[in-house]
C-alpha cells in the first residue's frame, strides 16, 4: 500500500514538478546562509564564514524545486543584488531582528532595492532572524522599523523566525511553495 | 528542447575546406543570444555554443566595452546552477578571459571555494586555477590550506593546476608561496611528468633569488630522482645556471655537474639529449674534450628523419661552428647532406655552418652550391648566409674575389631592405680590411646604387664612397654614378651626393675645376638643403669661407666627426629657446653610454658593421642636469661634469631599495640617493643618508637636502653634497646609513598613523674612483684622432699586471679603472690571442680630451704586461693617467 501511494506521488510530482527562483538577500551576518542549510537540510551551525559572491542552491521540497540565489551581504556586494533578483519568483530579504543598531540601514537598503524599476511587482518576503536571542524585536516593532507598512505596490510578507531554533522555519516554506504555485 | 542546431558540430574538421564554423559572426547577434543565459530552463548545450562564440569573438581580437563585458559576466555567473560538467569548464574559461574588473569579479569567490572542493576533479583543478587569477591576498590565506593540500593531491590535474597557480601567485603574494615549500617539494617527487614538472619549476622560482638554495636544489635532483623529461630539461638549465654563476673559481678542476649533463646526453628522451648538448655548447670556456660527446650526439640527429630534430641539431652546431669550428668539422659529411634538405631553414643553416667550419678549398663549392638556392629561402636567412659570407672574407681575405661576386650578384637581385643593408654593410667592411677589395668593392656600390630604392643605402654608400673615393688610382670614374644622383635621386640624397663631390674636389686637386662646374649646377636644385650645402661647399673649396683659412681646415670641416653624441645634440636642441643667446654646442653633453654589441660578441672579431661605432644611446643626463638644476643649494656649484650609473646599495627584494647617483662637479660632488619603499604598510617620512666620509679625507660635506616623506612604492630622491679641492682626484670610500621616521599606514584606508618611530638602515658602502672623473667620449677614428694629438703630451710606460685569468680579463679591467669609451670594438679580445691592443677615448674633468692606446701580452703562465702611451690636451692629464694605472 505504502509503496503504491509512493509510486502516484511520484507520478503526480512528474506532472505537476513545480520550480521556482528565489534571492536571498540581506545585510552581513542576517544569516542567509544558515537559513539556506535549515531549508535544504534542517541542519544549523553556529561557525559560518562569510559568502564572499553567492551560493547557488536546488532545494526540493514536496513537488516543488526550489533555485535559491544566497548572496553575500557585505557592502561590496550590495550593488549587485539586483542583478541576481531580476525576473525571480520571491526575493527574501533576511534581517538580523536581534541587531538594533543595523535595523536602519537594513530598512534603507531594501528600500533602496526595490525602488528599482527592474524589480517591480516582485513579492518580497522579509524574515526577521535570531528571535531566539532576548533582545530580539517582536514582530509589531520589527514591521515598523523596517517601513513595510508603506509598501503597497507589491506582495510583501514578514516572518519571525530562528534558523538555531528552526522556529517558523515551516510557515516560510509554506509560503514559499504557495508562491511558486501563483507563480505558474 | 531538440531545437536545431545553428553551427553543425565539426566532426569532419579535417576536410581539406575547413574553415572556422564561426567565420563571420557578429558582436551584438552573439551577446544577444547569450540572453539564453537567464533562461529559468537553462539549455547547457545551448549555453556552451553560445560561450564558445563569445571565446572566438575574444580571440578574434573583438573587445566587449565595459557595459557588455559587465553584462556578459553577470549573465555567465549564472550558469552556476547547471550540473553539467561540460558547460562548468566552458564558465571557467569564460571567467578567465573576460577578466572582469576586481570589484565585479569576487562574487564568483565563494562559488569558485565549494568547486575547489567538490568531488570532482576536473572542477577543482579548474576552479583553482580561476581562483588563483581573481583571488587578492587577504582571501588568499584562507584558501591556503586547499592549495596546500592540492599540490600533494593523487590526482596529477589537481596537482599540476595548484602548481600552475602558484608560480602565477609568487608574483603577487611571495610570502605566502613560499610557505609551501614543504609541499611543493613533495610534489617534486611525484610520479605524474606534468607535476614533477611545473613543481621544479615553482620550487626554482621560489628560491630564485637565493644562489646558495638554487645550487642545493640543483645538487640533491642530480642525484637522479627527476623523470619526467620536461623537468629534466628544466633541470638541466637550472643546472648550467649554477655552472655559470660558480665559473670562475672552480678553474683547473674539473667542471662540477659536468657529469650529470653528460649523463643526460644517454637520456631516452630527445628533447633532454638536445638540452643537455645545447647546456654543454654553452658552458663558459667550453674545451674540446668537454665538447666532445655533445656533438657526437648533435651529429646523430642530424640523419634523424624528424626535421624538428635536424633542425635543432644543426642550428646548435652552427652557433658552436662560430666559436669551435674544429670541433665540428667532424659533422660537415652529414650536413653536406642536409644542404639539399626539404626544408630551407636546416639547408641555410647546415650551409653557413659549413661556411664556418670549411677551409679555403671547399669555398668555391659551397658558394656555387649557395647560389642555386639563394632565391628559395627568406630573406631573414639570406641574411645569416651573408653574415657567413662577411666572416669567412675576413678568415680567407684571398678568397676576398669570389665572395665579393657572390655579394655584387645577390645585391642586384630583389630583396628587402635588412637584407640589403646586411649586404652593403659586409661589402664596406670587406672594403676596409681588405685593400685589394677596395677598388672593385666600391664599383659594385656604385652600380647598386643606380638603381637603389632605399635612400637610407644611397646615403650611407654616397658618404663612404665620398671618404674612400679620392683615395682610389682613378677617382674620376666615380663622378658620374655620383652626380646622376644629383640629376635623378630624391633631395636627401642629392644632398648627400653634393657632400660627396666636395670631398672628391678638396682632396683631388686634378678634378677640382670640374667639379666646381657640377656644384654650380647644384645651385639651382628646388630643394633648399641641396642648394645650401651646393653654396656652402664652393665658398669652401674656393677658400672664401671663414672656416677655411688653411687647406687643412677644409678637409678637417669636411671629413672631421662630430664629436657629440647625435642624440645628445638632438635633445640638446630640443631645449634650446629661442633667444638673442646663440646656440652652444659645446655645451652638449659629451658622455655616451657603451652599448653592448650582439654583433661583437658572437663573431668575436672587429668586424662590427658601421654602424656599429659606438652607438650613442640616450643618457639620462639630461633629466639629471634638470633635477639638480631645480635645487638651489646646489647652484652655486656650476654645470655638473658627469653623472654616474646608479650604483646599489641594497641587495634586491629589501624593505627599502636605494641607489646613489655620483655627480661630479669641478669643485663638488652631489650624491643623489634614489629610495624606493618596499612596503605597503609603511610612509617613510623625514629620510636622510648619513654619510661616513671618514675614509675619503678630501671630501668634507656642504650641504644636506633630505626627502620629506616616502610613501609605498614612489621612488623619491635625497641629496647629501661634498666638497673637494678642485684640479685634484679625489677619490674615497663612504659608508652610509638610511634614517627615518616610520609610520603605519592602514591598508584598507590608506591613511598614516600620526605617531612615528625613529628607525635606520644600513646601507652598503661605495667608493669615488677615478673613473668617476672620465667621460666617456668614443671617436669615431681613432688613428686621426691619435696622430692629430700633440706629441709633447705622450706619455709613455710599462707595467706588468701579475697573473691573469685571461687576457680579456685584464683588458676589461684596465678598461673599468680608466672609465673610458673602448674605440672600434678594441674591448673584445679573440679567444687564445696571446697580445692585444685596445684603444680608447674620453674626457677628463676639465674638459680635457684624453687617448689612451694599450698594447697587452700575455706569457706562458698567465702574466700579463702592458704598455700604456697616452696622449691628451694636457700633457699634466697624461700624468695623471698613469698615476691612476700605476695605483690601480
Amino acid at each position: 500500500m505504502g509503496f503504491w501511494e509512493a509510486f502516484l506521488n511520484w507520478l503526480r510530482s512528474l506532472f505537476f514538478k513545480q520550480e521556482m527562483e528565489l534571492s536571498l538577500i540581506g545585510l552581513q551576518n542576517a544569516g542567509k546562509t544558515s537559513l539556506v542549510n535549515v531549508i535544504a537540510t534542517g541542519g544549523f551551525s553556529e561557525d559560518m564564514i562569510p559568502t564572499v559572491g553567492f551560493n547557488m542552491r536546488k532545494v526540493t521540497k514536496g513537488n516543488v524545486t526550489i533555485k535559491l540565489w544566497d548572496l553575500g551581504g557585505q557592502p561590496r556586494f550590495r550593488s549587485m543584488w539586483e542583478r541576481y533578483c531580476r525576473a525571480v519568483s520571491a526575493i527574501v530579504y533576511v534581517v538580523d531582528a536581534a541587531d538594533r543598531e543595523n535595523m536602519a540601514i537594513a530598512k534603507s537598503e531594501l528600500h533602496d532595492l526595490l525602488s528599482k524599476p527592474s524589480l517591480g511587482g516582485i513579492p518580497l518576503l522579509v524574515i526577521g532572524n535570531k528571535i531566539d536571542r532576548p533582545e530580539a524585536f517582536p514582530k509589531q516593532s520589527f514591521t515598523e522599523a523596517m517601513g513595510l507598512k508603506a509598501m503597497t505596490d507589491r506582495e510583501v510578507a514578514c516572518f519571525m523566525i530562528s534558523c538555531k531554533n528552526s522556529t517558523n522555519i515551516d510557515s516560510v516554506i509554506d509560503w514559499l511553495v504557495k508562491h511558486s504555485k501563483k507563480k505558474n | 528542447m531538440a531545437q536545431p542546431l545553428v553551427v553543425k558540430k565539426d566532426d569532419d574538421c579535417d576536410e581539406e575546406e575547413y574553415y572556422s564554423p564561426f567565420l563571420g559572426i557578429e558582436k551584438g547577434a552573439v551577446l544577444q543570444e547569450a540572453r539564453v543565459f537567464h533562461d529559468p530552463q537553462l539549455d547547457a548545450r545551448r549555453c556552451c555554443q553560445v560561450i564558445t562564440k563569445l571565446l572566438y569573438l575574444l580571440n578574434q581580437g573583438d573587445t566587449f566595452t565595459k557595459v557588455e563585458a559587465t553584462e556578459v559576466f553577470f549573465a555567465t555567473t549564472k550558469l552556476f546552477q547547471s550540473k553539467d560538467a561540460g558547460l562548468r569548464r566552458m564558465v571557467y574559461l569564460m571567467i578567465k578571459e573576460l577578466s572582469p574588473s576586481a570589484d565585479e569579479v569576487i562574487i564568483v569567490t565563494s562559488s569558485l571555494m565549494k568547486d575547489m572542493n567538490s568531488k570532482t576533479d576536473m572542477y577543482r583543478a579548474n576552479a583553482i586555477r580561476v581562483l588563483c587569477r581573481i583571488i587578492d591576498s587577504t582571501l588568499l590565506t584562507q584558501i591556503e590550506r586547499y592549495l596546500k593540500q592540492a599540490i600533494v593531491d593523487k590526482n596529477p590535474v589537481v596537482a599540476s593546476a595548484a602548481l600552475v597557480s602558484g608560480i602565477y601567485l609568487l608574483q603577487t603574494s611571495p610570502e605566502i608561496v613560499k610557505r609551501w615549500s614543504n609541499e611543493v617539494q613533495e610534489a617534486v617527487q611525484s610520479r605524474a611528468a606534468l607535476v614533477q614538472f611545473h613543481a621544479l619549476a615553482l620550487l626554482h622560482q621560489i628560491r630564485q633569488n637565493d644562489r646558495l638554495a638554487v645550487s642545493k636544489l640543483v645538487t640533491s635532483l642530480t642525484r637522479g630522482s627527476v623523470r619526467s623529461p620536461l623537468a629534466q630539461c628544466l633541470l638541466i638549465r637550472y643546472t648550467s645556471q649554477v655552472i655559470r654563476e660558480s665559473g670562475m673559481n672552480t678553474q683547473g678542476g674539473d667542471r662540477p655537474f659536468f657529469d650529470f649533463l653528460e649523463s643526460c646526453l644517454r637520456n631516452k628522451a630527445e628533447m633532454v639529449i638536445l638540452e643537455a648538448a645545447r647546456a654543454i655548447t654553452d658552458l663558459n670556456g667550453v674545451t674540446s674534450r668537454e665538447l666532445t660527446p655533445a656533438i657526437t650526439v648533435l651529429q646523430l640527429f642530424l640523419s634523424s628523419s624528424k626535421p624538428v630534430l635536424r633542425f635543432a641539431a644543426v642550428r646548435t652546431l652552427n652557433k658552436v661552428a662560430s666559436t669551435h669550428p674544429l670541433a665540428v668539422t667532424n659533422c660537415n659529411i652529414d650536413m653536406e647532406s642536409l644542404i639539399s634538405d626539404q626544408n630551407r631553414s636546416i639547408a641555410t643553416l647546415a650551409i653557413t655552418t659549413l661556411l664556418k667550419t670549411g677551409n679555403e678549398s671547399s669555398v668555391d663549392r659551397l658558394m656555387k652550391q649557395m647560389t642555386n638556392f639563394m632565391s628559395d629561402i627568406a630573406d631573414e636567412f639570406k641574411i645569416v648566409v651573408v653574415e657567413a659570407i662577411r666572416s669567412l672574407c675576413l678568415k680567407f681575405p684571398l678568397k676576398y674575389r669570389s665572395l665579393m661576386n657572390f655579394l655584387s650578384n645577390i645585391l642586384r637581385e630583389e630583396g628587402g631592405f635588412d637584407y640589403k643593408k646586411a649586404i652593403v654593410d659586409s661589402i664596406i667592411i670587406l672594403i676596409r680590411d681588405i685593400p685589394d677589395a677596395k677598388e672593385s668593392g666600391l664599383f659594385h656600390l656604385c652600380e647598386f646604387i643606380e638603381d637603389c630604392e632605399f635612400t637610407y643605402l644611397s646615403t650611407q654608400i654616397l658618404h663612404f664612397l665620398g671618404n674612400e673615393g679620392p683615395k682610389t688610382s682613378d677617382p674620376s670614374k666615380y663622378i658620374r654614378y655620383i652626380y646622376n644622383r644629383v640629376i635623378l635621386e630624391n633631395a636627401t640624397v642629392r644632398a648627400s651626393a653634393v657632400s660627396t663631390l666636395a670631398k672628391f674636389g678638396a682632396l683631388v686637386d686634378a678634378l677640382k675645376p670640374r667639379i666646381f662646374v657640377l656644384l654650380r649646377r647644384c645651385l639651382f636644385d628646388g630643394d633648399d638643403e641641396v642648394r645650401d650645402r651646393a653654396t656652402l661647399y664652393i665658398k669652401l673649396l674656393d677658400g672664401e669661407a671663414t672656416v677655411g683659412e688653411t687647406d687643412k681646415d677644409v678637409t678637417e670641416f669636411l671629413f672631421g666627426s662630430l664629436d657629440v653624441p647625435l642624440v645628445n645634440l638632438e635633445t640638446s636642441l630640443w631645449n634650446y629657446e629661442p633667444s638673442e643667446v646663440p646656440f652652444d654646442i659645446s655645451s652638449v653633453p659629451k658622455e655616451t653610454k657603451s652599448q653592448p654589441l650582439a654583433e661583437k660578441k658572437a663573431t668575436g672579431k672587429k668586424s662590427a658593421g658601421p654602424a656599429a661605432v659606438n652607438g650613442p644611446v640616450p643618457t639620462v643626463d639630461a633629466s639629471y642636469e634638470k633635477l639638480l638644476s631645480s635645487i638651489p643649494e646646489f647652484a652655486s656649484f656650476g654645470k655638473p661634469f658627469k653623472s654616474s650609473a646608479p650604483v646599489e646599495l641594497t641587495e634586491a627584494e629589501t624593505e627599502y631599495s636605494v641607489n646613489v647617483v655620483k655627480h661630479i662637479y669641478d669643485g663638488h660632488v652631489v650624491l643623489q640617493y634614489n629610495c624606493t619603499n618596499t612596503i605597503p604598510e609603511q610612509l617613510l617620512e623625514e629620510v636622510v643618508v648619513f654619510v661616513d666620509a671618514s675614509e675619503a679625507e678630501e671630501f668634507s660635506e656642504v650641504a644636506s637636502k633630505p626627502l620629506r616623506s616616502l610613501p609605498y612604492d614612489s621612488p623619491g630622491q635625497t641629496f647629501v653634497a661634498f666638497e673637494k679641492p678642485e684640479g685634484v682626484l679625489a677619490t674615497g670610500k663612504f659608508s652610509n646609513i638610511l634614517k627615518f621616521i616610520v609610520k603605519e599606514v592602514d591598508s584598507s584606508t590608506g591613511e598614516a598613523d600620526d605617531d612615528g618611530v625613529e628607525d635606520e638602515y644600513q646601507l652598503e658602502d661605495f667608493e669615488i674612483i677615478s673613473a668617476d672623473y672620465m667621460l666617456k667620449v668614443g671617436v669615431s677614428n681613432f688613428r686621426n684622432a691619435w696622430e692629430s694629438m700633440d706629441l709633447e703630451s705622450e706619455r709613455v710606460d710599462e707595467y706588468g699586471l701579475g697573473v691573469r685569468e685571461s687576457l680579456g680579463e685584464a683588458v676589461s679591467a684596465v678598461i673599468s679603472i680608466l672609465g673610458m669609451q673602448p674605440c672600434e670594438g678594441t674591448d673584445v679580445v679573440q679567444n687564445n690571442s696571446r697580445s692585444h691592443t685596445c684603444l680608447l677615448s674620453g674626457v677628463f674633468i676639465g674638459n680635457v680630451k684624453v687617448l689612451v692606446r694599450l698594447s697587452f701580452g700575455i706569457s706562458g703562465p698567465k702574466e700579463v704586461a702592458m704598455k700604456l702611451a697616452v696622449r691628451s690636451d694636457d700633457p699634466e692629464v697624461s700624468d695623471r693617467i698613469h698615476e691612476i694605472v700605476a695605483n690601480g
